[in-house]
């Protein structure tokens, strides 16, 4: 009956903190996307314009963030059941996107006006108990063009 | 060439729907399913293991482990009363019920495979009456009349390799053990329904022997008062709580007697000096 009770309350625990946390950092990523969208990231790999006065440099950023255990939960039924797995793809989703932003900051320290060849990461960065997956990391990485 | 990075709208690559909506979903289906298979299982093994003949489960070495059990001999207060429960149930002839005795605190007492019956000092010492003792030695009679050591055994191994199959194959040790809690609860239910078939045969063969079943509710008393509350939820647990044994018992009485208040017969001084000799003896060890 403990078992069941502390269950309970760990599925409570993750539900609860895990849902402010998302929406918390939903808020940020829409806010800040619209502050960083005046730089442009695209994934070609060629630069968009070849002019002398510009620098290029590496830029990256990267994120990790854990599932919380309702997540889990709800991730290993799905392992039975199959279908969206859902609560992962808001996790990814936001690790995704504020791995890009925090990219971006690292462009807007350099006076960059434009960030070409963008790609992803994913990796999961730690494995629970049976193999399920405990939290990712994802890193976004481009060449940023500023001024000389 | 001018690039921009448009606004793109929120939603693409996550679910609008709630998670909670999810989550009700997929547990209520899981347990549904464990339930269903579980209890079909048991179901099906039912059918085969009170076929199993009791020759065979005499064989199942269990004497090994009542004899780890330091069991004694019984008086013969004790030996009397076993044969008159035994003889008011006229079970078959190869149907043969040992009754042991075991000098310790604890308050139990338990049937199992081969018609072994093993009663405790401690469940002894709480009794006053002999309608009790009779109900105790009653209920395990019942339980190997209905061949439930022999189902209980069958259920727990095919539960068991039911599950493991199941559960090795999620890979989420959260969901096994939500799985495993599941397939036991279901367990427990046919357990449960034990419990009372064996209560319901044995409240019969107090009324038999005693014209009333006084008996049994003493016996519950003494369980209520002895373990109080019970701290658990009745789902998961391998007998029904008291509270609903005794009102099922009071049903059961009220439906076949109306002997009410009759008084039930007090253990001999014999017998009760020899529990206290018995109980000196366990400190000296």
């Amino acid at each position: 009956m403990y078992d069941l009770i502390i269950f309970i309350v760990l599925l409570g625990i993750g539900y609860g903190f895990g849902r402010h946390a998302e929406t918390k950092h939903y808020k940020s990523i829409i806010k800040r996307e619209k502050q960083l969208n005046s730089i442009p990231a695209v994934a070609s790999k060629i630069p968009p314009y070849r002019r002398n006065d510009l620098n290029s440099q590496l830029v990256t950023g990267s994120v990790v963030i854990s599932i919380d255990y309702f997540k889990r939960f709800i991730a290993g039924l799905r392992n039975i059941f199959g279908g969206r797995v859902t609560s992962y793809e808001s996790l990814l989703d936001r690790a995704r996107r504020e791995a890009i932003l925090r990219m971006k900051e690292e462009a807007k320290n350099l006076n960059a006006e434009f960030v070409f060849n963008i790609k992803l990461e994913t990796s999961s960065i730690h494995k629970g108990r049976g193999n399920s997956i405990g939290s990712v990391e994802v890193l976004a990485y481009g060449t940023a063009l500023y001024a000389r | 060439m001018e690039y921009t990075n448009p606004e793109l709208p929120e939603g693409i690559n996550t679910s609008k729907e709630h998670p909670l909506k999810e989550f009700f979903i997929l547990t209520v289906g899981l347990l549904a399913l464990v339930f269903v298979v579980i209890s079909s299982v048991v179901i099906l093994v039912d059918n085969f293991a009170d076929k199993i003949p009791f020759e065979m489960e005499k064989n199942i070495p269990v004497s090994s482990f009542i004899k780890n059990l330091d069991t004694e001999k019984l008086p013969p207060y004790l030996e009397k009363i076993s044969q008159k429960v035994i003889n008011s149930f006229e079970l078959p002839e190869e149907m043969q019920i040992t009754v042991h005795y075991v000098n310790d605190d604890t308050v139990n007492a338990f049937a199992t495979l081969g018609g072994h019956i093993v009663l405790y000092r401690g469940l002894l010492e709480k009794l006053k009456h002999e309608d009790e003792l009779a109900m105790v030695i009653a209920h395990e009679i019942a339980h190997i009349k209905y061949r439930h050591p022999i189902m209980s055994v069958s259920h727990g191994i095919v539960v068991g390799l039911v599950l493991t199959a199941i559960s090795s194959s999620s890979g989420n040790s959260v969901v096994n053990e939500m799985m495993g809690t599941t397939g036991m609860a279901s367990l427990m239910k046919f357990s449960r329904e034990f419990e009372f078939q064996a209560d319901k045969d044995a409240i019969n063969s107090l009324i038999k022997l005693y014209g009333h079943a006084d008996g049994a509710l003493g016996l519950f008393n003494v369980f209520d008062s002895e373990f109080g509350k019970d701290l658990t939820f009745e789902f998961l647990a391998t007998h029904p709580l008291t509270e609903n044994r005794i009102s099922q018992t009071t049903k059961m009485i009220n439906e076949q007697t109306h002997t009410h208040g009759a008084t039930m017969v007090t253990f001999t001084d014999e017998f009760q000096t020899w529990l206290k000799i018995q109980k000196v003896k366990a400190k000296e060890k």
